[in-house]
């Protein structure tokens, strides 16, 4: 698990400070984990750092710890769908809602032609259903559905 | 003999299961089934939605859902006729809403009864189906541990956690015996462990007819050497008052009630316990071929598919005496 860094109280802060300036967010429950510069990954469980470190140096083959949560980029924070769906009931802002026949389009992974005035990500939401970040820009909002996740459309 | 997918059933195969089934109409059943695909079951994810919530939105899409055990509203069948793959490709499917799981498949775990906050090891977890859902039955609390040895298989693991937001997993790469050697050397205890030991498949035989081919004795019997040596690996680790299940899905007795029979022997702090399941079971066998085994074991399940429409399981749960 070398590649997986456990982050401390302070590292941990100041992503619910920029996650609370993106999205209204303010509290999240667990253990970040950081892989290389830009991925963010979120373990809820109850192992201790301690005992997670203990199974690192352990030769365990310790593989992965909880789920991926998000990306850096570019200075902000791209959360994935799971992270949308966790937090579903903090996200206060920067959410664009989809209609039905959008959701269709996004969850196929394609962009949206879309003017928000707005140049930072934005939770993609259709009701209930939370569906991941998009990126606002101009004149579009661009997709980020990984392929395993998208909807086949038939043509 | 001959099934719906043209593969030759082999001759020894045929003698051991008439041997398991020595009633006529019970064997000729057995036969029937497997030529019949099984029913599309899929089990609610209940960390992301309630199962009454995704039975409304999967019958507004026009499918028909039915919940076969009335106290398991999480298990459903979806009844109606479906395109090649649309299952997998619905939009509740892709947000991880729910998981498509063989009915018998979720009998270890309805078994195991996770609870929050317990510490759980599941020895053998890829692809994942039932990491999720003890996930679901702890609601993402305590801590799993999933281990597997492809790293194939762990990349599938990790993505159906990922769909499924399990945040309280930690997955390892290691040989199931080496990782309990070394959990153990460390201090590391569990509340409970699945051992669901990697096995011949004969249970699996309606979806997954490749193992029409595959299928051979030898490997029966060099698999019989590895469950044992896996659940008792297992066993040590498991905290006093624990307890674990061993499952597989096949009906070979020597990778059944001969690993259980093996590890009641060798251990004097361990008690087979009874399980109450949904379907109907049979006793696990306490004779087989020219092997006696303990009487204890009629407490263990054999699931066979003509019984209840699944596939075939066998689960053996037991406690660790203080």
């Amino acid at each position: 698990m070398n590649y997986l860094k456990i982050l401390n109280k302070n590292e941990k802060q100041e992503i619910i400070r920029k996650l609370k300036l993106q999205f209204g967010i303010t509290d999240i429950s667990g253990t970040f984990l950081k892989s290389g510069t830009e991925r963010l990954f979120l373990f809820q469980g109850e192992y201790s750092h301690k005992k997670i470190k203990n199974i690192d140096n352990s030769r365990m083959g310790l593989e992965r710890i909880g789920i991926y949560f998000a990306k850096f980029q570019n200075n902000e924070i791209r959360l994935s769908i799971e992270a949308t769906h966790i937090l579903k009931d903090q996200i206060k802002k920067n959410i664009f809602e989809l209609n039905k026949e959008q959701v269709q389009q996004w969850m196929s992974g394609q962009e949206l032609n879309i003017q928000t005035n707005k140049k930072t990500f934005l939770v993609m939401k259709h009701k209930e259903d939370f569906l991941g970040c998009g990126k606002a820009s101009e004149h579009k909002i661009s997709n980020f559905i990984p392929k395993s996740r998208r909807l086949k459309i038939k043509p | 003999m001959k099934t719906k997918h043209n593969y030759e059933l082999k001759q020894l195969f045929v003698e051991r299961m008439q041997k398991l089934l020595t009633d006529k109409k019970d064997f000729q059943d057995y036969l029937n089934i497997l030529k019949v695909l099984p029913v599309k079951s899929i089990r609610c994810n209940t960390l992301k939605i309630s199962p009454k919530d995704l039975k409304k939105r999967l019958e507004s899409n026009g499918w028909k859902i039915k919940q076969p055990w009335k106290n398991y509203p999480e298990i459903m069948i979806v009844e109606n006729s479906l395109e090649p793959g649309e299952l997998g490709r619905a939009l509740e499917h892709l947000l991880g809403y729910y998981y498509i799981q063989e009915l018998a498949s979720m009998l270890p775990i309805i078994s195991l009864k996770p609870k929050p906050n317990e510490t759980i090891l599941d020895l053998c977890s890829a692809p994942g189906s039932k990491t999720t859902q003890i996930a679901a039955e702890m609601k993402n609390t305590g801590t799993i541990m999933a281990n597997e040895i492809s790293l194939g298989r762990i990349k599938i693991l990790a993505s159906n956690l990922e769909k499924c937001g399990v945040t309280n997993t930690l997955i390892t790469r290691k040989e199931g015996i080496t990782l309990c050697k070394k959990l153990k050397g460390k201090g590391f205890e569990f509340d409970k462990i699945l051992v669901d030991a990697p096995c011949s498949g004969e249970g699996t035989l309606r979806s997954s007819p490749k193992t029409y081919l595959m299928w051979n004795i030898k490997t029966i019997k060099n698999l019989s050497r590895l469950q044992k040596n896996l659940f008792a690996s297992a066993f040590e680790i498991l905290k006093p008052g624990g307890e674990i299940i061993y499952s597989t899905c096949t009906h070979a007795p020597e990778e059944n009630e001969a690993i259980v029979n093996s590890i009641l022997k060798e251990f004097k702090n361990i008690k087979i316990q009874e399980i109450g399941l949904p379907i109907k079971t049979r006793p696990g066998l306490t004779k087989w071929q020219e092997q006696e085994y303990s009487t204890q074991i009629n407490k263990a399940c054999r699931v066979y598919p003509q019984d209840n429409n699944t596939e075939g399981f066998f689960i053996a749960k037991f406690k660790k005496i203080k």
